[in-house]
């Protein structure tokens, strides 16, 4: 009975495992494609359907043409945005600033590097200074709007996608394939965190390396790096908050809301600052038993307490860029480039020694929004470290707040005589190229021609300093600052000046009055009590 | 000598005297962590328990003012010339000499002229000074609301603020002394705490 | 005889308060680093295999990472294991002091505070050993040595990359995993 009863258990247990594998490997096809089909389903249009798109485009401004066979107004939008002018112009002091004006702390400016910087301009095409602001179809519709993720922009190109096999960078052994222009331009889409990544993850030539506060971790980010942005959770992608009218994208650097007011901002009604913080929470965003905390949005922006620390990944970000070690060869005379513990770039014989660093601890200022930048042609004074960008405001500006920020610190090179930093040809295979040649003489005179400035050619190296305000990877709510992170003698805010932060602040002389009081009142009543003792003992 | 009991502190006011010790002696501790002297809950909690007694006290202070007026009490903190060199001379000579105390309190008049001075100043500079400057530093948001923001700075808030607190931890420390000074050294602590006080 | 023994007491209390309110001191140490945590965490690595005496990297952990899975912020902490058998063996051969397998393999801690500099946090071997007879106390006393040469950076020297993960860990069933080093 006992040996019949055990094999028909065992046959049971097994056709229970075989059935239960059978499902689920059935159950596994049918689950995965649900998700991209759900998202494709909410546009009214598929794009494979449309026969100006079933032709095998052979270039970017082909593509854009058939674009614009529909999308009629499009380009010309474009072409009022930073994205494509790569300039803009501050409201209240006129000054032209944008990539094509300033120069910045990391690859300095774009002038006679054109070919490699425009891999991430939008549009095709712009290789000098004769680039034609008014073609439409150089406008490239395809790098923001592509969804395949295949679309690539590489250096050299001016702005032009992969159209051949090519190995990139030279030398390395790494193929990347030519761009599929007709299935692209028929997957386009509203642009992801993709497609904003592509460049923004990327800026100063590596992984996190500009803002600190982007990276390629922002990608599939988990809820303690980016509570919005969580993958898991609420998912926003950049467009969520970076909301966009006629291609105009909000939330520029440029001129920033430090300091928005009142309640939460109704979405469609006109609005001067839909990204910011406040756009979804308002000005008294903490439930009413930490009322407090509200007490604090006319002085402290929100980033100050939830974000903690930007950079938070194994990425980092870049933390100072050194263009004076460039040039200086290895042991072997060649050109050598060395990574740092955590396998970041620290040393490239073009571009100078980098310094990185992962879960940075912010740098916090007054700011009103208003940035002064450093732009081309600008005197400097080399005994002084060079501002290349001030953050405007104080605390007596009612329209400042403390905000944290990321300080990137580096030297450049500058005319001795003429006092301006200089503009260098660096990127190309010809024989002025910094990257070629390891000349900065011949670097900086091609760079100079080419930005119509003149150069006396005396160079030197001078320090720099760039601040910008951190904005991105907001942590969850438990993680925000503790009240005693700044409130103390050595917290957060100990150089921020013009207000007074109890725990921190106190008047000494105050202080030792107080206590010299206290001190003396104490010793009294003890010598008072010790006499009354020891005259109640003789007595006894 | 024989010792003689009378009452001189009712069951409210020795209510009253109790909690407002408790409570002040906890607001100096969070009182002075949040000033950065030293850490102790930590200062977001120092906040919360320092806003917390606060109220506590200001309620405890309008059921007291109200008893003084209504029971007459208030007039045993009016002060009086007569016997302040007495007192002065005890506590400074007399006390060392067993000489009798030049006071004898009284259910009419319960506290001798130094302590109805003192207590006077507590109640009319020392307390206002802390509630006026506390109730600013407490509404430090509302300033703008109130507009005020222009005439008042937080830093000069707080600075009187300490001020006033520095005051009372000094009198904190003669008083709780000064309670020895009775009849027997224990004999002005029982007082508060039964109501009966011995006297010579 | 009342105050004689009032008096012993209250010594008794004193050093008591004393030892209670030292011990974390003198059972760990933490000491500045001059580098970020990435360098000194190679740099360390870099000694450990340099150091000879039988010591071998054995891993390195991110107890920050399960803080981040779970939805968490904290600084980074990063934990270098290293292992001698030279120093294990004779403790783990031993039955009376096989429990002191809880202390393997050495670790010291690399982390970043919110002054935002780096500090490195080690265990006082020597100290510790000492507890444990004349033995253990013996070989401890070498472990603290090779600890100190552990944290002496020449910066001079060019940063070394960080060796992550554990060497020799396949992963599977409970002992297969704990190859690495002891």
């Amino acid at each position: 009975m006992l040996p019949i009863y055990r094999t028909v258990l065992s046959a049971l247990a097994v056709f229970a495992m075989l059935t239960a594998s059978a499902f689920a490997a059935q159950a596994k096809p049918e689950a995965a494609p649900a998700a991209p089909s759900a998202s494709k389903k909410v546009s009214t249009a598929d794009h494979h359907k449309f026969k100006e798109l079933q032709k095998n485009f052979r270039t970017g401004p082909e593509v854009t043409a058939a674009c614009l066979i529909c999308h009629t107004e499009a380009a010309k939008q474009v072409q009022h945005t930073k994205h494509w002018t790569w300039e803009s112009t501050d409201p209240k002091t006129g000054q032209k600033r944008g990539k094509k004006n300033i120069i910045n702390n990391y690859c300095t400016n774009p002038t006679s590097n054109e070919k490699d910087c425009m891999a991430c301009h939008a549009g095709y095409g712009w290789k000098d200074s004769s680039f034609d602001f008014k073609v439409e179809k150089n406008v490239d519709c395809l790098v923001c709007h592509d969804t395949t993720g295949t679309y690539r922009k590489l250096p050299g190109d001016a702005g032009h996608p992969v159209y051949k096999r090519t190995e990139f960078p030279k030398g390395s052994g790494k193929i990347v394939e030519a761009v599929d222009l007709r299935k692209v331009a028929q997957s386009i889409g509203k642009p992801g965190r993709t497609n904003c990544g592509a460049c923004h993850f990327f800026g100063g030539g590596a992984n996190g390396a500009k803002h600190g506060d982007l990276s390629s971790s922002l990608q599939h980010p988990s809820r303690y790096l980016d509570v919005h942005m969580d993958e898991k959770g609420l998912n926003f992608s950049c467009a969520t908050c970076h909301s966009t009218s006629s291609h105009q994208v909000s939330g520029s650097r440029y001129n920033i809301s430090a300091a928005v007011k009142g309640a939460p901002h109704i979405r469609g009604k006109a609005d001067d600052s839909p990204a910011a913080c406040q756009s979804c929470h308002g000005n008294k965003p903490h439930p009413q038993r930490m009322a407090r905390l509200n007490q604090h949005t006319d002085k402290i922006a929100c980033q100050t307490c939830h974000i903690p620390e930007f950079a938070r990944d194994d990425i980092g970000t870049e933390r100072s860029w050194d263009w004076s070690t460039a040039t200086t060869m290895g042991p072997d005379g060649k050109p050598m480039v060395r990574k740092d513990s955590a396998g970041r770039r620290a040393f490239d014989s073009k571009k100078g020694t980098w310094v990185w660093e992962s879960y940075v601890i912010p740098e916090y200022r007054w700011f009103n929004g208003q940035s002064r930048f450093q732009v081309i042609g600008d005197k400097i004074d080399p005994t002084k470290v060079v501002k290349i960008n001030e953050v405007g405001g104080g605390p007596n500006d009612p329209e400042s707040r403390i905000w944290p920020t990321n300080v990137h610190r580096g030297k450049q090179p500058y005319d001795k005589v003429n006092l301006t930093l200089t503009l260098q040809h660096t990127g190309g295979e010809d024989d002025t190229a910094l990257w070629h040649n390891y000349d900065w003489q011949k670097a900086i005179k091609a760079g100079m021609k080419a930005g119509g400035l003149p150069y006396s050619g005396e160079y030197g190296f001078v320090e720099t300093e760039q601040t910008w305000p951190i904005t991105h990877m907001v942590a969850p709510k438990d993680d925000a600052l503790r009240c005693e992170q700044c409130h103390s003698k050595n917290g957060r805010l100990k150089d921020i000046q013009g207000v007074y932060l109890p725990s921190r602040d106190g008047n000494k002389v105050l202080d030792t009055l107080g206590w010299t009081l206290a001190l003396l009142t104490l010793i009294g009543v003890l010598v008072h009590g010790g006499i009354r003792i020891l005259t109640a003992k003789k007595e006894g | 000598m024989t010792v003689e009991k009378i009452y001189v502190f009712k069951r409210f006011e020795r209510f009253w005297h109790w909690s407002q010790a408790l409570l002040i002696i906890f607001m100096m501790i969070t009182g002075f962590e949040v000033h950065g002297s030293y850490e102790l809950f930590g200062f977001g909690k120092a906040v919360s328990l320092h806003t917390v007694a606060a109220w506590s006290l200001i309620s405890l202070w309008v059921f007291a003012i109200f008893w003084h007026f209504t029971t007459g009490e208030w007039k045993q903190y009016i002060p009086t010339r007569e016997k302040v060199f007495a007192m002065i001379g005890f506590y400074s000579v007399g006390i060392f000499r067993g000489a009798p105390h030049p006071f004898r309190p009284t259910t009419l008049k319960k506290h001798n002229p130094l302590q109805r001075l003192a207590y006077l100043g507590v109640l009319l500079f020392i307390g206002p000074l802390l509630w006026f400057t506390g109730w600013f530093y407490l509404f430090f948001g509302d300033w703008k609301a109130w507009g005020v923001d222009s005439y008042l700075s937080l830093e000069w808030v707080a600075f009187f603020h300490t001020a006033g607190a520095f005051m009372m931890l000094a009198f904190f420390i003669a008083h709780v002394y000064l309670t020895t000074t009775g009849h027997t050294p224990t004999s002005h602590i029982k007082a508060m705490i039964t109501g009966w006080e011995e006297v010579d | 005889m009342l105050k004689v023994i009032g008096g012993f007491v209250a010594g008794v209390v004193v050093v008591g308060v004393l030892a209670y309110s030292l011990m974390s001191s003198l059972m760990f140490r933490e000491v500045p680093s001059p580098f970020g945590v990435e360098e000194t965490v190679a740099r360390i690595q870099q000694n450990i295999q340099n150091v000879g005496n039988g010591w071998a990297l054995s891993g390195l952990r991110n107890p920050g990472k399960a803080v981040e899975a779970a939805g968490g912020n904290t600084l980074p902490v990063m934990m270098i294991e290293a292992c001698s058998t030279k120093y294990s063996a004779p403790i783990l051969q031993d039955d009376d002091v096989r429990f002191l397998s809880i202390l393997m393999p050495c670790k010291v801690s690399v982390y970043k505070k919110n002054d935002g500099k780096t500090y490195i946090g080690l265990m006082n071997a020597g100290l510790m050993g000492k507890m444990f007879g004349p033995k253990v106390g013996e070989i401890m006393g070498h472990v603290a040595e090779d600890q100190a040469k552990f944290i002496q950076f020449d910066a001079s020297k060019p940063a070394p990359e960080m060796i992550k993960g554990t060497p020799g860990a396949t992963g599977g069933g409970s002992g297969a995993s704990a190859a690495g080093g002891c």
